[in-house]
């Protein structure tokens, strides 16, 4: 069995409401997908450690991963911008202290890297009740929220599909130099979104078992697209 | 199963004996309207009324049940009480082909479900494979079947599946009005057992069918529905009209036909994946559909270009606009194609760049003949992927110069245009009525003898500009195939 049907398997044998973020990056990951560079300790001095013994670059990311967090920036849950190894375990301990506080359940604490800077894009999977596994894609927060632009396929969609979805999107305009802005990798989107819902992506080989696949955000550079979160939803 | 799509459906599109029950003796019911509407169509077959009772109906001796019918019927007209209905499906196991079931409370309501069950089971266990229920029936000019009263005998292009029966009503005949012809009309209604996937396949494959015409509130077996709309890609035009796309119109398709219509937003890419049309009223469906059956997809980059010839400046202004928002082309022509128009000396006030706009007056010259030489000349120098021909009517009906019939010799000025350039350019008409009821009456003999002469005609410009972006949209699809 792969790797993401098992974890998913795992994750509804257990009840959760959703995959733990680790979980559902390592499921990205084997598809294909970047992920920053992370690492993952049970408390702060572990995860301090590890991130230390990894070599990971600052600016560094501090997240609480909790079964309980569902929306965990809305929680403080997440710490951006730490610029070195005090900032880092200061901020570890304070999730730590979170988790305690609210009576969240700790997984673990995550210390990723700093994406680089580009685009936020939004790319997700919902099973449909009629046409089962589709794939959507919005870029730039703000336009997906405020305008709803998005676009919808039927998996598995061909590249072709997957270059027209971007097409379909009023937003294109910021992958390709808008405002001034560097041209970003396109090819990597399209990579991501045959990833997720293409031919033997995760959205078919995944099916009935879920119930959606969100990648929010994944940043798109001008060379790669980084997964910086990823929320699985069992069926 | 193993039997050519074509054949497997053959008893539904073209049956030899048909049997109907629900007709009554001394009333008017739905089963009788399918007997007297089918024998005026030309039905030549065999049509066995089944009543309990009644000796004949419509002249038609009766059986009392499918028992005693010695032979299979190819197709049963079934519009009787719904608590009656699964003990007709299990009584003609052996006995029937395809039953399409009229009557409705199955499973669009509530207190219908059991029933539905029940009609399930007796669809699974007689092998009857059924249309409907909650349907009005089949419309098969090639065989010559009918639920409609005025439905065309001409057996035409366009095969039509639509989820409900009174708006086939609407597509059958409307369109007829337009000009449209028809290798079937079926009404699905619940799509208990066959759905719209399967039809699709038949049109698909069937040499009849030059365009495919779909209205739907809801796939049930929505991936065989995707991938049968994948197959369709580039292959025959597939037109969608849709049900049920905003929250208000799902309500309402809830109660119609049971349906969960899908969001509206899948149901759109879908169509882009597929690269079929989607429209958004019935009258955007059957322009996209005449122009689908009029026109003959050009191979290449599909059509972008497109030369607007004809009478009104702000008309040609306002198409400018109408053409741009359907993304499609309205450029100034190449300066050959110019002067050799500036070179016909048409008179003040026509403008020759494109929009090509010409007064009636200088339409009229030379008892209208003027127009071939400038088709002549676009065709020839410009080669545009669509010149659209639009003509204000009253202008020429209200004239005293009733000398020559104008709008009859620019047909056939497009004709011949169209014969000496084969293949150059799809050749449209737009023809304006004031909504007099002369001016109509003009209009509907010039709409069908352009219509049957492959020149589709649209009442406005703006209509003319969204059916050539469909045609202009299943090129690009063909053309980005395999």
């Amino acid at each position: 069995m792969d790797l993401a049907k098992r974890l998913v398997a795992a994750a509804r044998a257990e009840g959760r409401t959703a995959l733990d973020e680790v979980s559902s990056k390592r499921i990205l990951v084997d598809a294909g997908i970047a992920v920053p560079r992370g690492v993952v300790g049970a408390d702060p001095a572990a995860a301090a450690r590890a991130a230390a013994t990894a070599g990971l670059t600052f600016p560094l990311v501090a997240k609480l991963v909790s079964p309980d967090a569902v929306h965990k920036s809305d929680l403080g849950g997440v710490r951006l911008g730490l610029s070195d190894a005090a900032a880092l375990l200061e901020a570890l301990e304070a999730l730590a202290r979170l988790a305690r506080e609210r009576g969240l359940g700790l997984d673990g604490l995550l210390v990723e890297e700093t994406a680089p800077a580009g685009c936020e894009m939004v790319i997700g999977g919902v099973v449909d009740p009629r046409f089962g596994p589709v794939i959507m894609a919005g870029l730039g927060g703000i336009f997906v929220e405020l305008f709803e632009d998005v676009a919808f396929r039927v998996c598995p969609v061909a590249p072709a599909d997957a270059k027209d979805m971007l097409e379909e999107l009023r937003a294109v305009a910021l992958l390709r130099g808008a405002r001034g802005g560097p041209r970003l990798d396109e090819a990597a989107v399209v990579a991501a979104l045959l990833a997720v819902g293409g031919a033997g992506g995760l959205m078919e080989r995944l099916g009935a078992s879920i119930r959606s696949l969100d990648v929010n955000p994944l940043i798109v550079a001008p060379r790669g697209a980084v997964a910086c979160d990823a929320r699985i939803v069992p069926a | 199963m193993s039997d050519p799509i074509g054949a497997r459906f053959a008893p539904l599109f073209a049956p030899r004996t048909v049997a109907v029950i629900g007709a009554s003796a001394t009333g008017i019911t739905p089963g009788n309207e399918f007997i007297r509407h089918s024998l005026a169509l030309g039905f030549a077959g065999k049509i066995v009324p089944i009543h309990p009772t009644a000796a004949s109906i419509e002249g038609l001796p009766c059986a009392r049940g499918f028992a005693e019918l010695p032979e299979p019927v190819d197709y049963a007209y079934v519009a009787v009480g719904a608590t009656q209905v699964p003990a007709v499906i299990a009584g003609a196991k052996g006995k029937l082909r395809f039953a399409q079931v009229i009557s409705s409370g199955f499973g669009e309501i509530a207190a219908g479900q059991a029933l539905d069950a029940k009609l399930r089971a007796a669809v699974a266990e007689s092998g009857v494979r059924l249309l409907g229920p909650n349907c009005l029936g089949t419309y098969s000019p090639r065989g010559r079947i009918s639920f409609v009263g005025g439905s065309p005998p001409a057996e035409g292009a366009i095969g039509i599946v639509s989820q409900s029966g009174g708006l086939a009503v609407d597509i059958i005949l409307r369109g007829a009005q337009r000009g449209l012809g028809f290798s079937g009309v079926v009404t699905i209604g619940n799509s208990l057992d066959l759905g719209p996937a399967d039809l699709l396949a038949f049109y698909l494959d069937d040499p009849a069918t030059r365009a495919i015409g779909l209205y739907l509130e809801d796939v049930k077996d929505g991936r065989r529905f995707f991938e049968a709309m994948r197959a369709a890609r580039g292959v025959k035009p597939v037109v969608l009209l849709l049900g049920g796309q905003t929250e208000q119109g799902r309500k309402a398709a809830a109660s119609h036909t049971g349906s969960l219509a899908s969001d509206a937003r899948i149901w759109s890419g879908l169509a882009r994946q597929t690269g079929a049309a989607m429209t958004s009223t019935l009258d955007r469906f059957l322009d996209t559909l005449l122009a689908f059956q009029t026109l003959a997809p050009r191979p290449g980059a599909g059509t972008r270009r497109v030369v607007l010839f004809g009478n009104g400046g702000g008309t040609s202004v306002l198409a400018a606009d109408a053409f741009a928002r359907a993304g499609l082309s309205v450029a100034a022509m190449a300066p050959d194609a110019i002067a050799a128009l500036e070179a016909l000396q048409l008179p003040p006030g026509t403008s020759v760049v494109n929009p090509i706009d010409a007064p009636a007056g200088a339409l009229r010259q030379d008892e209208g003949r003027v127009a071939e030489r400038v088709l002549d000349a676009v065709l020839r120098l410009e080669r545009p992927d669509a010149v659209v021909m639009h003509i204000n009517l009253p202008v020429f009906a209200a004239s005293a110069d009733q000398r020559a019939d104008f709008v009859e010799n620019l047909v056939q000025a497009a004709l011949r245009a169209r014969s000496r350039h084969p293949g150059a350019a799809h050749l449209v008409l737009v023809l304006r009525s004031d909504g007099s009821a002369e001016v109509d009456a003009r209009k509907r003999g010039y709409r069908a003898r352009a219509v049957a002469l492959g020149i589709p005609v649209f009442d406005e410009m703006s209509q003319a500009a969204i059916a050539l972006a469909a045609v202009a949209g299943f090129e690009r699809s063909a053309g980005s195939t395999g």
